[in-house]
């Protein structure tokens, strides 16, 4: 009896047969029929049926609308419910005859009024009411392809020539001239550049996660001659540490996580003890710089690309890995899996909301319901494989692993099949068969996916150069990481619904040259942050902010706070502590002595570390497009109280006690360290007092003050 | 001014605090200006006065069984044994109709019928609104906790009190909107409050009853080991070091949110302390409520609720036990335990509510995920002696009481064997949706534009159930 409730509960299932036939009189004169419609029938339509079957013609159960006459006529979902004159041949007559529909839900309706509805269809159900309705107006898809292509998100991106500007000087990349062009349009000018210490804190937060050390900020803001900042930039990208945080950004959106949410007694047939190593995958090739195109492939469908190498199958974690619900054996469920696969893969990769077209045709995009189960069709024929890590460890018959520790959880063809559409979603109510292909607003022509499961052939669809989206919602997302906020407002739907780009032709500009740089992430990222504008200081002046309150004209840095990753980081690597091995198992990251990165953090779907969930990281159940802000007293509460704040205050202490000399030179020290910079005479004369407090620990007390101020996770 | 808060402002100074105010303070002080959220319109959200301001769900983990409680069968006596004559579910451990040894008798002056199991929850009768025509889709746990809790059967949903915080704030900015009070986790665990796409802020936060010390119960409310004084002395530094950071980038309305945030908190040791300290009740209250894992759960519920927390789930699970109310075995025995602990924490919390006058806009729900078969369940040795109930979720009841719900009613029916609800069918959608429309909020328009779509608690299903409503 399980069913799917994603959109439609059952009695919504039973309603879907109750369909309209088309011959009904649509005008006749006022006679007795019509009386007996008025007095009796519409009365107990607007009682007993309007609740759920009137007005918005997208949120009416089942698709039936009795409240128009040329929607009654037309009918639900499926096939008439009325059929005029012969009451018994009628399915409105069979449900409220509590047959096996029973309508109103709520409680059988009274004799009396049953007999009114046999006798009105017998007499021919005449209704004289007046439609809103055009007659044709049926659910037929009826998009205009060439029409639904013109729309910006699905035309292909172009190199554009950079803009003229008034100031010729500023511009140091192609990135620069489509800002200032904009700029100068509102009459604004950019931000001087942010001095270099202030520049290095903010580069090495962003392409490593981490601060700079006191030593790196001397020798950057020493280093005059030409091309220092490059050699910097270089630096940093070739460092493990890079990898490591951009890692994050990529398992955001593959809503990596090492459970299920949920968990059968002391079954741990849903948990995946070695998870850590698709994080591993995703950290080598980051590290690599493989080409995102590849990347893509890779993930989802290594097995069919590069067969015999086994190691690379680990990145199919990124499907193997999903969301596996309760009673998965059941065909809702199953369908409810699927979903999961097309969002992460739909959104995720495309900025596209295909999911939205699993019950009805996407509503605002052209996205047609067969087109989800074209895509489902391969999800379909893919089956979760728990491929033993090698030859001595317990197998099925089957060959899976038997246990979950024996097993890298992957994925591998099953039986190829194309699935029928679903009507609204419903796994009982199958309708035409769809043959797996691409989505059609992307395909030139559709183009079955014929190979095995077709996930190779998806996989080389959505990377396809021709593909107008993937390249534009990566280079969006780095963007967002770098500048603090997306050039496309929704990551993860450019469809019409999505914000339109801020900067589409700089967009496009960067998308193309992406791929004429071999979809190489280190490129893109070095392009970015050796533009002009990514320079600027973040300072906001009064008319700046009225003008441009947001920053969408990118008329300054905008002043950004850390990922709870990089919070985390950062204080391990300022009190001395923070590991630097590389890969490897889950940590908990907020035991006090657990000295590894936020990267490591078991990822949990069903008992997220409190640590995390508190501090906006997103919920590993479905695909993150982008991260919350959000400022609560709980998260001040950790900050303020928690054993691991209280951990790592004790070791910066230490760490600056050690150091020795004066407090002003302790005081510089920590200065140096935490915020690469020296602390006005205000600051030291604060810290001098505070720290000539008699009480054991005050250092101790200083340094958490300094720990948790804002310019510890706020970056300029 | 108003012109100068941008959308991504607005957003920010709203998840201040524990969100104070919610999204319709949001709106109405944004007036005549149209607020988005992530990437869409809200419509206006609170459409009438609300009934409840408030809101605390006894929630049975496991299913009581409706036969034994709230539903009196007779005709289970006289088909004893017979197996029932449709196609039921689990039927290898079937062992027909099992009537209930209890005895049921009319209370108060509405009558409202009830086991003799609920004695001192049957004095509060004409306050209570038993709905015996509950149904959920599922005779499974975990979707049928997450329908319950979340509206959704897979857990990618916000709960139902993340979405009365999303949509109302929290009374008392010291306090969150929405707490979790759980001693040990139950089935399916934190997804029952979790806030899934909704902002942080919006999550249940989890308390563990087990424990009774406040320093326990409620995660980082003090210093390891700093005073009190020198955890001020500390602050003082801090926002003088905040002001120094903030001196050059006055323009910046996030630096103040941090501050402010960090003050609230600091204030919130003292307030959140007394609030969660059972220990500054008197022992006639503490012994009224019953020092069991749900009693004391029970208490601090009242004690949240007075104080301004909008929402207060209560699970009834204890350390051992994720789901204590799944009788598949032993059910008598096992009811008679049940029944009195939770008999004892429901009406010592209903009668403390009605004492302080908060019981009128303080709207109480409980019960289960489902109900339990009318017909036994056995095991292998087919010995009914110690015979279960198994799970049944096409009929069961619930109660409400307080906030607006008429008291003294019995609402709807199942069968002359409790198989199914037949009369006046109450959906849990419908109830979600009549939850929502006592505390001001229409259903179908408390909405949040995500991936895509604008989500809501109910998705596209739901009636009030006005029949309910004083």
């Amino acid at each position: 009896m399980l069913k799917t409730s994603f959109f439609f509960s059952r009695e919504l299932f039973h309603l879907a047969w109750l369909v309209l036939g088309t011959s009904l009189p649509l005008s006749v004169q006022a006679d007795d029929k019509t009386d007996l419609f008025e007095q009796k029938i519409r009365p107990a339509m607007v009682k007993y049926c309007y609740e759920c079957h009137a007005g918005d013609p997208d949120a009416v159960q089942g698709g039936l609308r009795l409240d128009d006459p040329v929607a009654m006529a037309r009918g639900g979902d499926s096939g008439p419910a009325i059929a005029a004159g012969k009451p018994d041949d009628s399915l409105l007559i069979a449900a409220i005859q509590y047959g096996d529909l029973k309508m109103p839900p709520r409680g059988k309706l009274a004799p009396r009024i049953i007999r009114d509805f046999e006798t009105w269809i017998s007499a021919g159900a005449v209704d004289p009411r007046d439609s809103q309705q055009k007659e044709s107006a049926r659910n037929e898809p009826t998009i205009d392809w060439p029409a639904a292509r013109s729309q910006w998100a699905f035309q292909s991106p172009m190199i554009h020539a950079a803009p003229n500007t008034i100031n010729s000087t500023w511009p140091t990349t192609p990135i620069d001239s489509f800002v200032l062009a904009d700029l100068e349009g509102a009459n604004l000018s950019p931000n001087s550049a942010a001095d270099r210490a202030t520049f290095i804190r903010r580069l090495s937060f962003d392409l490593r996660g981490l601060p700079p050390t006191p030593g790196e900020v001397n020798r950057y803001v020493s280093d005059n001659r030409p091309g220092s900042k490059r050699r910097l930039v270089d630096t940093f990208l070739a460092s493990p540490e890079h990898a490591e945080r951009w890692s994050r950004v990529w398992l955001d959106v593959a809503r990596y996580a090492e459970d299920q949410a949920h968990k059968v007694g002391s079954n741990d047939s849903l948990t995946y003890p070695n998870a850590h190593h698709y994080r591993d995958w995703v950290i080598n090739a980051i590290a690599n710089d493989f080409p995102y195109d590849q990347f893509v492939r890779m993930q989802l469908a290594a097995d069919l690309i590069v067969p015999d190498d086994k190691r690379e199958h680990i990145a199919l974690g990124f499907l193997g890995l999903g969301p596996k619900y309760y009673r998965r054996n059941s065909p809702e469920v199953l369908a409810d899996e699927w979903e999961d696969r097309i969002d992460t893969v739909s959104r995720g990769l495309l900025g596209l909301t295909v999911a939205c077209a699993r019950c009805h045709d996407h509503k605002y995009d052209p996205i047609p319901t067969s087109d989800y189960y074209a895509l489902a069709g391969v999800f379909a024929s893919t089956e979760m494989f728990n491929r033993p890590v090698n030859e001595t460890v317990e197998k099925q018959d089957n060959g899976q692993a038997k246990k979950p520790k024996d097993a890298y959880h992957i994925v591998r063809d099953g039986q190829p099949k194309d699935i029928n559409l679903m009507i609204r979603g419903d796994v009982n109510k199958q309708g035409e068969v769809v043959p797996r292909r691409f989505l059609t607003v992307l395909s030139a022509e559709p183009v079955r996916f014929n190979n095995g499961s077709g996930r190779g052939d998806l996989a080389a669809a959505i990377t396809a150069r021709s593909n107008p989206l993937t390249a534009r919602v990566l280079v969006n997302r780095v963007w967002e990481q770098l500048l603090g906020q997306p050039l496309v407002g929704t990551p993860s739907n450019f469809g019409a619904l999505g914000e339109k780009p801020t900067h589409p032709e700089l967009l496009d500009d960067l998308a193309v040259r992406f791929m004429d740089h071999g979809w190489s992430w280190k490129w893109l990222q070095r392009e970015i942050v050796l533009s002009s504008t990514y320079a600027q200081s973040s300072h906001l002046s009064s008319a700046k902010r009225r003008i441009d309150p947001e920053n969408r004209l990118l008329s300054r840095m905008t002043l950004r706070r850390l990922s709870i990753e990089s919070y985390r980081d950062a204080i391990l690597s300022v009190s001395g502590r923070l590991s630097s091995t590389v890969g490897g198992p889950s940590i908990k990251p907020d035991q006090p002595q657990e000295h590894r990165r936020t990267l490591y953090s078991q990822i949990s779907r069903m008992n997220l570390n409190p640590m995390l969930a508190r501090f906006d990281f997103p919920d590993p159940n479905a695909h993150s497009a982008l991260r919350f802000e959000t400022t609560t007293p709980l998260q001040k509460l950790f900050l303020l109280n928690s054993p691991f704040m209280a951990h790592q205050a004790d070791a910066l202490a230490t760490r600056l006690t050690q150091h020795g000399g004066s407090n002003r030179s302790k005081i510089e020290w920590a200065y140096k360290l935490l915020f690469s910079r020296e602390p006005n005479p205000t600051e030291i004369s604060l810290a001098e007092k505070f720290v000539a407090q008699e009480d054991a620990d005050i250092w101790t007390q200083y340094a958490q003050a300094l720990l948790i101020s804002n310019e510890m996770f706020m970056v300029d | 001014m108003q012109s100068l808060y941008s959308r991504r402002e607005m957003l920010r100074r709203s998840a201040t605090g524990f969100g104070t105010i919610g999204l319709c303070g949001a709106l109405q002080s944004a007036s005549g200006t149209t607020i988005r959220s992530t990437d869409g319109d809200i419509p206006g959200v609170v459409h009438h006065a609300p009934r409840a301001k408030r809101v605390i769900f006894l929630f049975m983990n496991g299913a009581p069984s409706h036969v034994d409680t709230f539903d009196p069968k007779p005709m289970l006596a006289t088909h004893e044994g017979e197996s029932p004559a449709e196609d039921i579910a689990g039927k290898n451990r079937a062992a027909g109709y099992m009537p209930s040894p209890f005895k049921f008798a009319p209370q108060g002056e509405s009558g409202v019928v009830m086991s003799e199991l609920l004695p001192k929850l049957s004095r509060h009768a004409d306050n209570l609104c038993v709905i015996r025509s509950m149904h959920t889709d599922v005779p499974n746990h975990e979707p049928g906790l997450l329908l319950m809790q979340s509206g959704h059967q897979q857990p990618t949903r916000p709960s139902m009190g993340s979405w009365l915080s999303y949509g109302l704030g929290t009374e008392n900015e010291n306090l969150p909107a929405f707490v979790a009070l759980c001693p040990g986790l139950p089935v399916v665990g934190p997804q029952l409050w979790s806030n899934a796409f909704l902002p942080g802020q919006h999550q249940g936060v989890e308390i563990n009853t087990n424990h009774t010390e406040v320093d326990k119960l409620i995660d980082n409310i003090s210093h390891p080991n700093l005073s009190p004084s020198s955890q001020l002395k500390q602050l003082q530094l801090l926002r003088a070091l905040n002001a120094q950071h903030l001196e050059s980038r006055q323009s910046e309305p996030s630096l103040e949110t941090h501050i402010r945030s960090m003050e609230l908190a600091f204030q919130m040791q003292r307030e959140a302390s007394e609030a969660f300290d059972l220990s500054l009740e008197s022992k006639v209250t503490r012994e009224s409520y019953g020092n069991s894992e749900y009693g004391r759960s029970c208490l601090l519920g009242r004690r949240l609720l007075e104080r301004g927390v909008r929402v207060v789930q209560v699970f009834y699970v204890s350390k051992g036990q994720k789901q204590p109310w799944d009788t598949h075995k032993n059910n008598n025995d096992s009811h008679r335990k049940l029944c009195s602990d939770a008999d004892r924490g429901t009406a010592a919390l209903i009668s403390d509510l009605k004492k302080r006058g908060l019981l009128d806009d303080t709207l109480v729900i409980w019960g289960g995920e489902f109900g339990r078969t009318p017909y036994a369940q056995v095991d292998k040795s087919k010995n009914t002696k110690n015979a279960g109930r198994d799970h049944h979720h096409t009929g069961f009841s619930m109660f409400m009481a307080g906030g607006g719900i008429r008291g003294g009613l019995t609402y709807g029916a199942t069968d002359e064997f409790g198989m199914h609800a037949v009369e006046n069918r109450v959906h849990v959608h419908d109830l979600h949706a009549t939850i929502l429309h006592q505390m001001g909020l229409n259903h179908k328009r408390l909405t949040f534009r995500y991936s895509g779509r604008d989500y809501r608690l109910t998705d596209v299903h739901g009636q009030v159930v006005h029949d309910l409503i004083a």
